[in-house]
């Protein structure tokens, strides 16, 4: 399949709008205007296109919400918060085809009647700031963007907002509180943001990479696009491959691609020759896979039945030289750094299952302790206000239900076994 | 109509709400924490988890909204462990050091985990460690205690719309901040005090003082302080005021107190107490019995009357007196004294615009409910700071910004400053043209409103002679909000009333409450400026409101009090000065208050009081005034007895007695005993008695009784209907005068949140707060003069000069320059000069250019 999310990504020059045009760019957005928004979203809709941040929300049904809601005006959130642990996916979009992503907000903006959108771009990428903010300006002065787009006078404008650095931004609600200038926290739902988001207003917020698809799929049409791929979530998706693998990075391959695939094939395989342990397949929130369950079809249906879920599409591939406990430590202490705080069981849980495992793996663990984890893990489970406590506790949940043994022996020997 | 089903019990309900809501109301309790009424859900502490057929997860009875339908449960083996689980999350960075805590005992965590937590904890590590905050005076932050429920935040921000904190931190380090770090930089309402669940935010007034459970009585009653009449909660221990709090939801403040209410209680435990009668012997005032004094004020009294009659007698009352002390005392003068020399503090204000508006536009124009505020489209506010006040009614206001009304300020309201809309400022001794280029817009606009024809014809008349004011900025846009606004409100403060041609600006807001039919509502400074009025605490009213001149009522009177009235005219409150100063009144009998430091000028009003024959002085403390009595009479405070106060929606209350205490007698209490002595018998129980008694003489109080009081329900116009139509049918001609312009800076004088008249010196909470009198002073000022944040300054006028300290305030866009009148030989009043209003007998403040100097 030929690259369109990461086409042109080779080219030095690849953030600047000539190159862009060049390779074809802004045409899907002068496609987009010849057609009635209602027809841009039909289209979206036909496509079976799913959000890439993690939910897999259907993004036309999304749209469709927020369109239907009669207040005005409306707004566009871009979240290019991208925060999870082993998530760089987004990255190479926004720093190497940010017209890509303007133009995908552009024709998104005609598509659901907002004229404002914001790009909340995580705070630990200012190079990614930078670029957009330059890209903005050129299309801006092309009139990709601004009070008269093109000429037929639709209006669509655009600003980057930095994050501070809390992973929490990247939960929708929480992204529009910061927008507002609020600390960071999630909002209860309902009301959705789609009905009542950014001051009050009906809101829109897609991942990068979701809204990276949209001239692609006016490209090819939403039929087209609906084949590519599973069936059931269709398109090209981003995999930002790490770990003990041969050949890290971001590959764009069809949703549906296997693990197996991934590792062994694009990924260039174990390095050193390593046996492959286990896999946590979609960032740091999804559940970790052992080695003998790679054989499953990367996507947001297949990955549940498989015991995990799609997430962000991160694979971080560890090998047998790796020690889970150590993993899961490390994995709570950024939960438990991140957990803003709002819920007691995601606050005071994260802060407790972290000091558990440190002294498991710091060799003081003691008998009962994986039973404390487990119930420690539960009480969060279900009960945490966001997915955030949901995810650190599905981490713990997963790794004891895998690797219980690890932990088993960390305790009797009172030491880290790596 | 929504039906559901909560623990198999079909329940109907009309509205829609939250399953938590629901379930209360079918008295199905469910654990919260995060959870308080008067707030937003929040869904933060997950306590009130509830199962939901055909729902997934676990829901929070919080954050859920009915659905036609919906089955919950909310008790299950599974929401047991949940809670229990959550319980013993809550305890793992808890410092359980509840045998030192003040809030054991009345802990909601305590009593949760007592209820639903496990039996020991399963934690090893090490709790979270942060050191007891005692940076702030008043308020003592723990924050190992602090459950990150966020519920003083929320209030802060949402309620009191002070915003001062916030949560800092993330996660585990979450902790509830001030904005201005160590110490609170706030409106130190105290609200966060009350809705905090544990012992994370106590108030330094009684750390470790007490516990809980140890109180001897609670008394709930009303605040001392000003017109709102707060419901409040007092608590007594070993016949001491340990603490005040509010009852969650109670009285008209639900469940709110301001700084004053909540922390200014202390001076009623003062050692500055007056504790005996006081008699001036060879030029000193000494220590008398009881007997000894009140025979020499019968005495002294009953022969001045002989000597110079009635006419040479005079009495000021007091609006933090009660209604029954005040009805008592006007009977006295009336009845015993033979005179209708008798007048109030509230002349200066309050009283001079009531008179006013009562008399264009009906009794009870301004008698309106304070929660009917939050519901306006329009408010107007001048004359002062609502906020600070009237602080609880600031709240209404604030509450309807936030719903989004217009708010427009004409003058300076600092409390207002992120509330407003629109703001208005009106020149020095220009106020009321502003107004009546404002009223004459609007009638051109909305034309007469046929109502009241002698109305109709005054604003025309006013409006035909007014050439519009053009370069006040907003007014125009003023105007459009006001024709717009289908319900507005106007909130008066009294600063226009102290003006020589203060019945102007009367008159401008009278038009355009009439014009807009717009409800008035008019600040006061006391608890009980409406009820000294009511009372007949005026020269011309009998108690009621009932005209002395009106033969028929005298009558009636005479009946009931078995005695003929005094017909001659009464002098107000700057005439009877005045006469003191002429020698036309020769004895003055104040009640609780202090001319000599709260009327401008204090010059003039020292000499005039030390030019009397005799002087009595009955108060609580050795007050300015007092210092230069013949006779000092100590009377009992609030708390130490029970009377009622009238508030500024005219609500009639109860003060209650909640401390036993032998320093004095109640006021009305001295005033029968001195009455008996001087042959006109007074002889009641207790202020009940005295109750029933106004109940019979007067319409107004027509059948009211303390029972019915108590139960809360006593709002205007009580039994019937207003006593008096419109009385006038012509629009009083003041005199014109013509005030000095050209200062660089003009002197107003400052109603402080922290401080209310001479009483919150006494208050140590307060006097914290707020040490020094400051001086508020425009950004623009201070940057003419040189001057920043904690200059010295002298602040200078023809009358005297004031040591003070600068205050920059970005809400000040005038030339005004603020001062209280709060604070020993500091206070604002007796640096201006006066000239009385023509019409309504008040002084207008003059003099008021200042020189300010560093020092």
């Amino acid at each position: 399949m030929e690259n369109f999310l990461l086409k042109n990504i080779d080219n030095p020059n690849s953030a600047d709008i000539a190159e862009y045009e060049q390779a074809g760019g802004y045409k899907n957005l002068s496609k987009a205007l010849g057609i009635k928004p209602k027809d841009v979203l039909d289209e979206v809709k036909a496509s079976g296109l799913r959000g890439r941040g993690g939910a897999g929300f259907p993004t036309g049904m999304k749209w469709t919400f927020a369109t239907a809601d009669p207040k005005f005006p409306k707004y566009l959130m871009c979240n290019a918060d991208e925060g999870e642990p082993g998530t760089f996916k987004d990255r190479p979009i926004l720093e190497k085809n940010p017209h890509l992503l303007i133009e995908g907000m552009a024709i998104s903006g005609y598509a659901l009647g907002a004229e404002y959108g914001h790009i909340y771009l995580r705070g630990e990428y200012p190079e990614a700031g930078d670029i957009l903010n330059s890209a903005i300006n050129q299309a801006n002065e092309k009139n990709y963007l601004g009070e008269n787009i093109l000429g037929k006078g639709i209006k669509f404008k655009l600003s980057v907002h930095m994050g501070a650095g809390a992973y929490i931004c990247g939960e929708e609600t929480a992204l529009i509180e910061s927008i507002e200038g609020k600390k960071g926290q999630p909002r209860n739902k309902p009301p959705f943001p789609v009905n009542v988001g950014a001051w009050g207003m009906p809101t829109i917020v897609n991942n990068v990479e979701t809204l990276s698809n949209v001239p692609y799929i006016i490209e090819i049409g939403g039929e087209n696009y609906a084949k590519i791929g599973s069936s059931e979530c269709p398109g090209p998706k981003l995999f930002s491959v790490s770990g003990c693998v041969n050949k890290p990075g971001v590959y764009e391959l069809p949703m549906g691609t296997t693990l197996q695939d991934i590792i062994y094939n694009h990924a260039g395989g174990m390095r050193n020759g390593k046996k492959l342990k286990a896999v946590i397949p979609g960032g740091i929130s999804t559940p970790v896979l052992p080695a003998d369950a790679i054989d499953c079809a990367m996507d947001f249906v297949a990955m549940p039945k498989a015991g995990s879920m799609l997430g962000s599409g991160a694979v971080i591939v560890m090998d047998e030289d790796v020690c889970m406990v150590k993993v899961t430590y490390r994995a709570l202490k950024f939960f438990e750094h991140e957990s803003c705080g709002k819920c007691v069981p995601c606050r005071e849980g994260t802060d407790w299952l972290r000091k558990i495992l440190e002294r498991i793996e710091n060799g003081k663990g003691t008998q009962g302790d994986i039973e404390l984890l487990s119930d420690v893990a539960g009480i969060m489970s279900g009960k945490t206000f966001c997915p955030l406590g949901d995810g650190a506790a599905g981490v713990v949940m997963g790794m004891i239900k895998h690797f219980r043994s690890e932990f088993e022996e960390h305790i009797k020997e009172g030491k880290c076994t790596f | 109509m929504i039906t559901l089903t909560i623990n198999n019990k079909e329940i109907s309900l009309e509205q829609p709400m939250t399953v938590l809501e629901a379930s209360r109301q079918a008295g199905i309790k469910i654990p919260t924490l995060c959870y308080f009424e008067a707030l937003k859900p929040y869904g933060g502490c997950r306590l009130c988890v509830v199962e939901v057929e055909r729902m997934p997860r676990l829901q929070t009875a919080c954050t859920l909204m009915v659905a036609d339908g919906m089955v919950i449960q909310t008790e299950s083996d599974t929401i047991s462990e949940v809670r229990r689980g959550i319980l013993e999350f809550l305890l793992i960075n808890h410092p359980l050091d509840c045998p030192y805590c003040d809030k054991a005992g009345e802990c909601e965590l305590q009593d949760l985990v007592n209820k639903y937590g496990p039996a020991v904890g399963r934690h090893k590590e090490e709790k979270r460690k942060v050191p007891e905050s005692h940076k702030d005076q008043i308020l003592a932050r723990n924050m190992e205690r602090c459950v990150a429920c966020t519920r003083c935040v929320r209030m802060c921000s949402d309620v009191q719309g002070a915003s001062a904190i916030s949560m800092m931190g993330r996660g585990n380090d979450t902790r509830m901040e001030p904005f201005s770090a160590d110490s609170f930089n706030c409106e130190y309402c105290g609200n966060c005090l009350t809705v905090c669940p544990v012992g994370a935010i106590l108030s330094r007034l009684y750390l470790h003082s007490f516990r809980p459970w140890q109180v001897d009585r609670e008394v709930d009653t009303v605040c001392s302080y000003c017109g709102v009449g707060c419901s409040l909660t007092v608590q007594v221990r070993d016949d001491s005021i340990k603490r005040v709090i509010p009852k969650e939801g109670k009285g008209l403040n639900k469940g709110l107190l301001c700084s004053r209410g909540r922390f200014g209680y202390e001076y009623i435990g003062s050692d500055d107490r007056l504790t005996t009668p006081l008699v001036r012997k060879n030029g000193k005032l000494e220590p008398a019995t009881w007997t000894e004094a009140l025979e020499i004020v019968a005495d002294k009294l009953q022969g001045i009357r002989k000597e110079s009659g009635g006419v040479s007698i005079a009495g000021i009352a007091s609006p933090r007196c009660s209604n029954e002390d005040n009805y008592l005392f006007q009977k006295f003068m009336r009845m015993t004294c033979g005179t209708n020399n008798i007048d109030s503090i509230s002349r200066t204000g309050y009283g001079a615009a009531q008179k006013y508006f009562e008399d264009l536009l009906g009794q009870g124009i301004t008698s309106n409910l304070i929660d009917g505020l939050k519901n306006s489209e329009a408010i107007v506010v001048l004359g002062g700071d609502p906020t600070s006040i009237n602080p609880i009614l600031g709240l209404s206001i604030r509450e309807a910004a936030r719903r989004g009304a217009q708010i427009a300020v004409i003058g300076n309201a600092k409390g207002l400053e992120r509330f407003k809309t629109l703001q208005i400022t009106a020149p020095v001794f220009e106020e009321a043209a502003v107004l009546e280029s404002l009223l004459a817009q609007v009638f051109a606009s909305k034309g007469e409103r046929g109502e009241h024809a002698f109305l109709d014809r005054g604003i025309a008349d006013m409006a035909a002679g007014t050439s519009t004011v053009s370069d006040v900025k907003g007014l125009d846009d003023l105007k459009k909000i006001l024709l717009e606004s289908p319900s507005t409100s106007i909130v008066f403060g009294t600063d226009l009333v102290q003006r020589s041609d203060g019945h102007r600006s009367l008159f401008a807001v009278s038009g355009l409450t009439y014009l807009l039919e717009a409800r008035l509502y008019l600040l006061s400074e006391k608890a009980n400026e409406q009820g000294v009025i009511d009372a007949g605490c005026v020269p011309d009213m009998l108690p009621g409101g009932r005209p002395l001149h009106i033969e028929d009522f005298k009558k009636k009177f005479e009946m009931l009090w078995k005695d003929s009235l005094p017909d001659f005219k009464g002098k107000t409150l700057m005439e009877i000065i005045e006469g003191a100063r002429t020698g036309d009144i020769k004895a003055l009998y104040i009640m609780g208050e202090n001319p000599v430091f709260n009327l401008p000028d204090a010059k003039y009003v020292k000499e005039a009081l030390d030019s009397l024959d005799f002087l009595v002085v009955q108060d609580i403390f050795l007050s300015e005034t007092a210092e230069l009595a013949d006779v000092v009479l100590p009377a009992l405070g609030w708390a130490e007895r029970t009377g009622t106060v009238t508030n500024l929606e005219r609500r009639i209350q109860v003060q209650k007695k909640a401390v036993e205490t032998s320093a004095g007698m109640e006021d009305w209490r001295i005033i029968s005993e001195i009455s008996g002595k001087m042959g006109y018998k007074m002889e009641y129980k207790d202020s009940e008695d005295i109750m029933d008694e106004l109940a019979q003489v007067s319409p107004l109080y027509r059948d009211l009784t303390y029972k019915e009081i108590d139960r809360g329900k006593s709002i205007w116009p009580y039994h019937g209907e207003p006593l008096r139509g419109a009385e006038i049918s012509e629009i009083p001609a003041g005199e014109e005068v013509q005030s000095g312009n050209g200062a660089d800076y003009y002197l107003a004088v400052d109603r402080p949140l922290f401080h209310s008249g001479t009483l919150s010196r006494r208050s140590p909470a307060l006097t914290k707060i707020m040490p020094e009198p400051v001086l508020r002073i425009s950004a623009a000022s201070a940057e003419k003069l040189g001057l920043t944040d904690g200059d010295r300054v002298n602040v200078t006028t023809s009358a005297g000069s004031s040591e003070t300290v600068v205050v920059v305030d970005d809400s000040i866009t005038d030339n005004r320059v603020y001062m209280g009148n709060n604070f020993k030989d500091r206070g604002a009043c007796r640096l201006l000069n006066f000239r009385l209003d023509s019409v309504t007998k008040a002084p207008g403040i003059e003099g008021c250019g200042v020189t300010i100097e560093k020092r």
